[in-house]
């Protein structure tokens, strides 16, 4: 090829037409999508999180919960991931809106954290899962997060914090506790308000049948 | 081995690279063996939880990013660097003049990726894939990148006249498109007030399909380009097949990553779009793989005495792997159920490890010794890294695709429950973190040749040796 020019363009365009459809198109679009107002009960959807989640969004980035964790709900008429209960419709652009980053994930080497706040039984149990989580669910292979927590010699009453029902490998001693650390507990603040059950217009209840 | 006496004016251009590239090549081949250290660390901590776990640094979650990163950005991009500067060099028959900037870029653009490391293990990652380094730093990285540009450029348009070969077109193309793929993916997701969440996915998807598609893979095939015919001193077989080659390749492969967003939060246009482009990309791939392949008919036997013909061969076989597996994997049905498997990560490692990295590795056994004047200085160790990586790479990828597909058919049965997904998958990660294992020992290999070779050239003894050039 002799001609520089229509190298230096057509290299140029190609890469343009990308980025026109790939970046600037959702920079438009996705880009201004708005929480909706529901009529009857005035509430907003999807809610915005609580200064606790919104810090915990932070330790979740931090850790790179989402290199194995994805937060991705797909529609029933692709997969399954209605029938296996990750919630209860697909997620659209929209429920990403209180998200920085949006930890939309690609692999699922642990369970897909949608929906989690929906499914966590208490705080409590969110703290022994992340303290030691083949303590919790046999198999797991979820690493333990004990750098997260401080375990300390009680003195007089336990702690109001102090985790309870801690058994396995790092179960503290009898006369000492584990008390979660800040992080810790913005991160299950975090955890707790993953619930994508609210209404939205664009996506409706999916049912498998 | 064959011995070939250069040209003088390729004499001069050469020793006006030796030190910029030379650096390059050696902050890499360092990246290298960590990358691959830090891989196996991961891989095996997915199988053993327990395995080096308690400070936070070593949580996988940082682990794992940071190996990524200092594969493409420490190993793959620094080797990238010093491949581009002396094939436009080489091409143009140029020599670089300002030795001085070059080279403080390759020590800017490294100190960054050791600074980003840091930060990844510290935790002051956003977990944005590829663009886990915090933002000033990858303004380090971005500086750092337009100064090695620059010079890129400087040399094309200082080129001997004549017409301008295949290789230098993918350089140039790479060279225009990383610096603006880099800058959006930063100034949209990383810098100051990043996009809202409902955009980020598309970008963040583009984002990471653009640095091996635009950025490591074009460098990749235009050391292919360069290599097969110099090595075996013949002309490409089709001209019209470089044209049609190049041109599809860039038509189509900035959209691929889309395919890997199938159900997700995005325009179904877009998903469909990439599954389009992943497919199209066949014509390509299938072009360009004749034209190499084509090259080498009736040849083949010249794998055995040139080290640097044998991994270029070896990354071209990767790249027909890579993206021919990549049009059946984006076929909607398939990727809806081995989206988010281990199949994810075993086209990753191929691509990474075997296309973009065996390349790379067939360039820099051509170009260091025509560097130093001294023939590599051991042949045995060249083997050991040539079959390490091959059969690892290929025993890994196998592993990541098998267990990755039985995990994509337990993750897609609602009857089986997630651990069972996880109980599938762990033998083959098992095996997978091992061949990680293998690919260091490999990276090592290369590792001390490289600096056994850099550093012979100080022996007096080797200095009045006949400068015999291997390639």
């Amino acid at each position: 090829m002799n001609r520089m020019p229509l190298l230096v363009f057509g290299v140029f365009l190609t890469f343009a037409a990308a980025w026109l459809g790939l970046v600037a198109y959702p920079y438009v679009t996705l880009g201004q999508l708005q929480p909706v107002t529901d009529e009857n009960s005035g509430d907003v959807y999807p809610p915005s999180l609580s200064g606790l989640a919104a810090t915990g969004q932070k330790v979740y980035a931090s850790n790179g919960c989402v290199y194995c964790h994805s937060q991705q709900v797909r529609p029933a008429y692709l997969t399954s991931d209605i029938a296996n209960k990750l919630g209860p419709r697909r997620t659209v652009a929209r429920d990403y809106l209180r998200d920085q980053p949006a930890f939309t994930g690609s692999l699922r080497i642990g369970q897909d954290l949608t929906n989690y706040g929906l499914r966590a039984p208490s705080v409590n149990e969110i703290h022994r899962h992340l303290y030691d989580a083949q303590a919790v669910v046999r198999g797991s292979i979820m690493p333990s997060y004990r750098f997260l927590y401080t375990m300390r010699k009680i003195s007089g009453q336990p702690s109001n914090g102090a985790l309870t029902g801690l058994t396995g490998r790092h179960a503290p001693a009898p006369g000492f506790e584990v008390v979660p650390t800040e992080d810790a507990t913005v991160l299950a603040a975090y955890l707790l308000s993953l619930k994508r059950d609210y209404p939205l217009p664009e996506a409706p209840q999916e049912t498998t049948e | 081995m064959i011995a070939s006496a250069q040209s003088p004016i390729l004499e001069k251009v050469d020793a006006s690279l030796r030190l910029p590239v030379l650096i390059f090549f050696g902050c890499a081949a360092c990246w290298l063996v960590l990358g691959t250290f830090l891989c196996a660390v991961a891989g095996f901590k997915l199988v053993w939880p327990g395995f080096l776990d308690g400070p936070a640094f070593l949580t996988y979650g940082r682990i794992a990013p940071a190996a990524v990163n200092v594969l493409v950005y420490g190993w793959a991009s620094s080797a990238a660097f010093g491949i581009v500067l002396w094939l436009l060099a080489r091409l143009g028959r140029t020599p670089l003049d300002y030795v001085v900037l070059p080279v403080a870029a390759a020590i800017f653009w490294n100190v960054g990726v050791f600074l980003g490391l840091l930060a990844i293990l510290a935790g002051y990652s956003r977990s944005v894939f590829l663009l886990e380094f915090p933002g000033f730093i990858s303004g380090i990285l971005f500086i750092a990148y337009l100064f090695i540009a620059v010079w890129g450029i400087v040399l094309f348009r200082r080129r001997a006249p004549g017409s301008v070969f295949v290789s230098a077109w993918y350089l140039l193309a790479a060279l225009l498109w990383f610096p603006w793929l880099y800058f959006t993916g930063n100034a949209l997701l990383i810098w100051g007030h990043p996009v809202s969440g409902p955009a980020q996915a598309p970008i963040a998807s583009w984002f990471a399909s653009g640095i091996i598609n635009l950025w490591l893979a074009p460098v990749a095939l235009s050391a292919a380009f360069y290599l097969i015919p110099q090595i075996l001193g013949r002309r490409l077989v089709s001209y019209n097949l470089s044209l049609l080659g190049f041109w599809s390749f860039a038509v189509f492969a900035a959209w691929t990553g889309m395919a890997q967003l199938i159900g997700g939060p995005v325009p179904a246009w877009m998903v469909s779009a990439g599954v389009v482009a992943s497919i199209l990309l066949f014509i390509p791939v299938l072009v360009i793989s004749i034209n190499l392949l084509g090259t080498m008919r009736g040849s083949f036997e010249a794998w055995l005495w040139s080290p640097s013909l044998r991994f270029t061969l070896a990354g071209a076989g990767a790249f027909l792997l890579v993206y021919v597996s990549g049009v059946l994997l984006a076929l909607p049905g398939v990727n809806a159920v081995f989206h988010f498997s281990d199949v994810l990560l075993g086209q990753g490692a191929l691509a990474l490890f075997g296309f973009v990295s065996m390349s790379f590795f067939g360039a820099i056994y051509y170009i260091v010794p025509r560097l130093t004047g001294q023939a590599w200085p051991s042949d045995g160790l060249i083997r050991w890294h040539f079959w390490l990586f091959t059969v690892a790479v290929g025993t890994g990828y196998l592993c990541l695709m098998f267990g990755g597909m039985t995990q994509g058919f337990a993750l897609s049965d609602p009857g089986v429950d997630f651990s069972s997904s996880v109980a599938f998958a762990t033998p083959f990660r098992l095996m997978a973190a091992l061949c990680a294992i293998a690919l260091l020992v490999g990276a090592a290999c290369f590792t001390g040749l490289f600096f056994r070779a850099v550093l012979s050239v100080f022996e007096p003894a080797a200095k009045s040796s006949a400068p015999a050039v291997t390639v």
